[in-house]
Formats: structure tokens, sequence, C-alpha cells
């Protein structure tokens, strides 16, 4: 930590960025609001390019379309040097066309070195849309990000085949800007430093002739989104005989609502006329890969882990210490899970 | 109405192991299918067919192997299949396609939709659909789960942070459609025989396209894979309900599986 640090730490001297420079330079993140915050994945970006800026000796500089100056402040304490901040109120609904010509222009103008985008709806269809409109190249959906110092291109790690592996893939050196799209939750949460201060600029954009074409007539949100079918769940909670009665089972269905996630059940389950048949995992029902799965009370007989090897993350909670599922679980609780469960919905909530 | 499909081929996933011990794909059969994302868009773009009337047209990059895509795509329900194939177009990556693509369907001309898959299983690239809108200067819904044609107007439903949005557009629009947004039908015997026996697919190479081998030049290097760590046995909590529970959502946050 030098003084500089020290100094910006403490309040007294702010980061200037030196615009002047030939070329592409610096990195920039694109930042992502939802409703009146950031999306977490801004926060993340902003995170993991201090640490590519500090090695190409860049700045960090943040694009906030739409949003205010509380939220370009948000920025600047999560680590970005400069701020960027389109602040026209017609710019305050993402739609593609305005969005796209507000980053386009800036971008043509200042020149990136590195452009990341979220992962994300918004980001997903930005970023392949800049990459064309810039001359260069996207690549997607990216779970890791390094340098190669020596030709200043950017390594991505990009997931193959739901995440079986991954390919790594370089730029090459003559692509400008590089364009990534980053996905949510791989990089950590910067420190949130109040004390740190940087500029905003605002710039505005000239919107003629950027009019969405796309009207949107409905939006349906969460609460009455339709049910993921098992297969592509990304999380699931299951429940088992083990969780006794109607009663428990009910507890499983609270815990997957928490989480977001889908109720299913062993064969067990579907036996008591706890849950319907289509919703079994294991022979005879579904096999699923989610990131998460949740055994509550579930023997884990050779049948039901059939159909959840390919589960990333098996959490099993079971009031037997010998049962099998155990041994395919990277996380195992040795309770009755119908203690267990309120803990986790108040420990989810907290 | 006419609808084009830009579809790819890739290695079936059933057909090989990934074998995260000795960090190697073991292939045990090299058998090559229709990315699946993008047969939800051929199903897309068929049901607009089914209820409305469309010549809908699949198109594909890569090597001459590649043809089996476009007549199954035919088998299917397609009317026309383009191949684009050289030696040029089968060593390029995602930006040569998406540029060899977008001068075929200009060549094939007069479209009212484009439909894609959102993104390929064997690249993970998610880039072609909005590439090519920009490259139109046209409308992009993506991510859609279900999209009809009614008075000129096309309508969808499209995943939208945690829910979806309805949204309507005047085309030409190009959509990208959801990965597992449908069931894709199976071939119809019938058409699996004209496919393969009377049906012509319409190969062009680079050069009738008007690229040449400065536009197809990688903008991308491979630089090997990476495979996820092997499974160990878990770990065991104890405690209190109220402490196991804590211990579980650390863990489930740290290892980033919830948010």
């Amino acid at each position: 930590m030098d003084l500089d640090y020290l100094q910006m730490l403490m309040g007294e001297e702010e980061v200037v960025v030196e615009e002047e420079g030939e070329g592409y330079r610096n990195i920039w993140v694109v930042a992502e609001r939802v409703g009146d915050e950031l999306a977490p994945v801004t926060l993340e970006m902003l995170n993991q390019a201090q640490q590519l800026a500090s090695t190409l000796g860049a700045y960090v500089m943040a694009v906030l379309v739409g949003g205010d100056e509380t939220l370009a402040q948000e920025l600047i304490y999560h680590g970005a040097d400069k701020v960027f901040l389109f602040d026209d109120p017609a710019l305050k609904d993402y739609a593609l066309e305005p969005y796209i010509k507000a980053l386009g222009d800036l971008f043509a103008e200042k020149m990136p070195e590195i452009v990341l985008c979220g992962a994300t709806d918004v980001g997903g269809e930005l970023a392949p849309r800049l990459a064309r409109r810039l001359d260069a190249v996207a690549l997607t959906n990216c779970t890791g990000l390094t340098l190669d110092a020596s030709q200043r291109t950017l390594v991505c790690t990009m997931p193959v085949y739901d995440g079986e592996y991954s390919e790594v893939v370089a730029f090459s050196p003559e692509v400008h800007p590089q364009i990534v799209t980053v996905q949510p939750g791989v990089f950590g949460l910067p420190y949130r430093d109040e004390y740190r201060s940087a500029e905003v600029e605002t710039v505005a954009v000239d919107l003629d002739g950027a009019q969405p074409r796309v009207k949107v007539l409905n939006v349906v949100a969460e609460a009455e989104r339709e049910p993921v079918p098992l297969p592509k769940a990304r999380i699931i909670v299951s429940a088992g005989r083990g969780m006794g009665d109607a009663e428990g089972f009910a507890l499983v269905e609270q815990l997957a609502a928490a989480l977001s996630g889908e109720v299913a059940g062993s064969r067990g389950a579907v036996d008591e006329g706890w849950i319907d048949e289509e919703k079994q995992v294991g022979m005879g029902g579904a096999t699923v890969r989610p990131d998460l799965y949740i055994a509550c009370g579930i023997s884990g007989a050779i049948q039901h882990y059939f159909g959840i090897q390919d589960a990333k993350f098996v959490v099993a909670i079971n009031r037997d210490e010998n049962a099998p599922i155990f041994k395919v679980a990277d996380v195992g609780i040795v309770a009755d899970a119908k203690e267990v469960i309120p803990a986790i919905i108040e420990a989810l909530e907290a | 109405m006419r609808i084009i499909v830009p579809i790819r081929q890739i290695l079936d996933p059933r057909g090989f192991t990934v074998s995260r011990r000795h960090e190697r794909i073991f292939v045990n059969r090299e058998e090559y299918i229709i990315n699946p994302n993008d047969k939800n868009a051929l199903e897309v773009a068929l049901r607009i067919k089914d209820t409305g009337g469309a010549e809908v047209i699949a198109v594909a990059v890569g090597k001459p192997r590649v043809d089996d895509a476009l007549r199954e795509a035919m088998a299917l329900g397609a009317d026309a299949a383009y191949l684009l194939t050289d030696e040029a177009l089968a060593q390029t990556d995602a930006a040569g396609a998406a540029k060899a693509l977008a001068k075929a369907i200009e060549k094939i001309g007069d479209f009212d939709l484009i439909i894609t898959g959102q993104e390929t299983l064997d690249t993970g690239d998610a880039q072609l659909g909005p590439w090519l809108a920009e490259y139109f200067g046209i409308a992009q819904v993506t991510n859609v789960r279900e999209a009809t044609v009614s008075d000129g107007a096309l309508r969808a439903k499209r995943d939208w942070g945690t829910g979806y949005a309805e949204v309507e557009a005047a085309p030409p629009v190009l959509l990208t459609v959801a990965p597992g947004a449908n069931k894709p039908r199976y071939p119809h015997g019938g058409r699996i025989m004209a496919a393969y026996r009377e049906w012509e697919v319409t190969t062009w190479g680079a050069e009738a396209l008007g690229l040449d081998a400065a536009d197809l030049e990688p903008l991308t290097e491979g630089r090997g894979r990476t495979f996820p760590p092997e499974r160990t046995l878990g770990e065991r909590l104890t405690g209190s309900p109220q402490d196991v529970a804590a211990d579980l959502v650390q863990q489930l946050r740290l290892q980033h599986v919830i948010k």
C-alpha cells in the first residue's frame, strides 16, 4: 500500500484519470441496474477490472446508462476510477436501440482496450452488438479472466457442454476493444470504500434514429413465474420419505421458494402422495443437473443417485448417519430435516 | 414470410466422456448433432410455418459433414438449406462464421425473421444472434420462449429477469431462442428419405460469399481446456440447527452456489 493510496483512503486526494494518450486504453465496465440498485455482477466486474488494471497499468472506467449520481458514487466506492453517466431521463428504462447508441458512440470516441459486460439478459444482448459495431469480437459467458501480459490480451475461460469442461480462449492481439461478458457470481464482491473519490462525467447522446423497435407489452415478475422443468432447474430442493408427513413436505416447498428453486421428490415422496410423479428424480423419473441439489430426508438409494450424479453441489440432510446419500454429498448434515430447514430459511433471509 | 435459421453442428456429448481426473476428453463415438439450442430455434420457426405459413431456410457454416445437419433440418420441415463450406470457412472462428452467415443471408435476401439459438453448447458462444441483428441494423429479441406472427406483427414471450416479458415488433426481426424453450419435433420418415434422395443442399464457398482470407482470419485463439475439480468426499456439518444452517448458507455463498 503506497502513500497515494493511503491518502486516497483518507479522502484527501481523489483518483485523477489522465485522459491524454494514444490508442486503445483502459478497462471499461458497463454498469447494469436492477430496479434502483446496481446489479451485483457490476460490482463483481469492478473488482476483477481493478485486478486486471493493476497488471496493465490502466484505469477502470465505468459507464452507467440511465442511472443517477448516487449510483455513480456507488461505482466509485466499489472501484471505478471514473464514471461516465448518461443521465438523460429517456434512458431510464432499458431499451436496446438507445442504449447501444449511447455506448457505441462513447466507445467509438474513447477507444477502450477492454470492455466488460455482465452475462445477463441485458449485457448478453448488448455486448455482441457492440462487438459488431466496433468491428471487434466478443467472448461470452466467461467464468475466468486472466491476462497474457506479453500481448496485452485477455484470456477467457468459457464453460462448454453445460459446464462439463471449459475452453480457454484468448483474443488475438489486433482485436480492439476486447469485449467480454462475465457470468454473475463468479468473481467476488469488492470492498465498499466510502472514502474513495473520483470524477463523474455527465455525458449526453443524440438519440435521433435510435428509437426502441421492440415494444414491451407486459412484464411478468418472479412471483408469477412458471415452474422450470426439472432437467433445466438451477436449484432443486428434493424431499424423501424421511420428511415424515405432508407438513414436513411443506417445509421443503418453503425452502425451495426461499431459494427460488424447484421442488422435487424421490420415489418415496411420490409413493406417499406428496408430489406428482413428474417431479420424481432418479431412475424412472427425471435426470437433473442443477448447480445446487438439496436432498431432504432422502436415503439416497442407487436409483436416486443415477438421477443426480451430474449435480454440481449436493447437500444432504438426513437423520441416519449411514444413509448412502452422504457418500455423494458435498455437504452432509446429520439431523432431522424438520428442525434444520426452518433454520436454513431463517439464515437465508438474514 | 421468409424465416432464416442459422444452425450449427456440434460433437454429440453422448459420444464422449469427460474425465476430470485425467483432465481429458475420451471420444467413444465421433457423432455430430444439431446444436440443441438451434433445434429449439428451428422448432420456433416451424411452428410459425405450421400456423401461418412460411418459407423456412436453414444455413450452416463448417466442414462438409455439416451437410447432415442441414438435411436433418429439411427432414424436420425446412424448405431449403445452404451449406457454407470450403477450406477457409471450415477453419474460421465465431466472428468469421458470423460474417459468412451474414453474407449468405444477404445473398438469400428478402427475409422477415432470422431465428437462431441463444448459445452453442460446444463453444459457449452466445454472440451470433445479436451480432447478425447489428449487421443488418434490425430489431432483436433475445432469450425467446415462444413466438407467433399475426397480421404481420411478431409477438414473443422472452425470459426477463426472474420472470418473462411479452413483446411485439415489426419484421424484420432477429430472435434468439432460449435453451430448452420447447420440445423439438421428430422428423417425418418420408421427409428423411426425401432429404437425402431428392432435395438439394446448396453449397457456397468463401468466394461466392465475397469473403477473402483476411475476412475469415480468426480473431481469437484457443489456449487449451480446463476441467472442474474432481468430486471429493463431502464435509459433515455438526452443531445446533442454527449453527448448521448458518454454516451451510455461508458455504453456499462462498462457493457461489447461491447469491
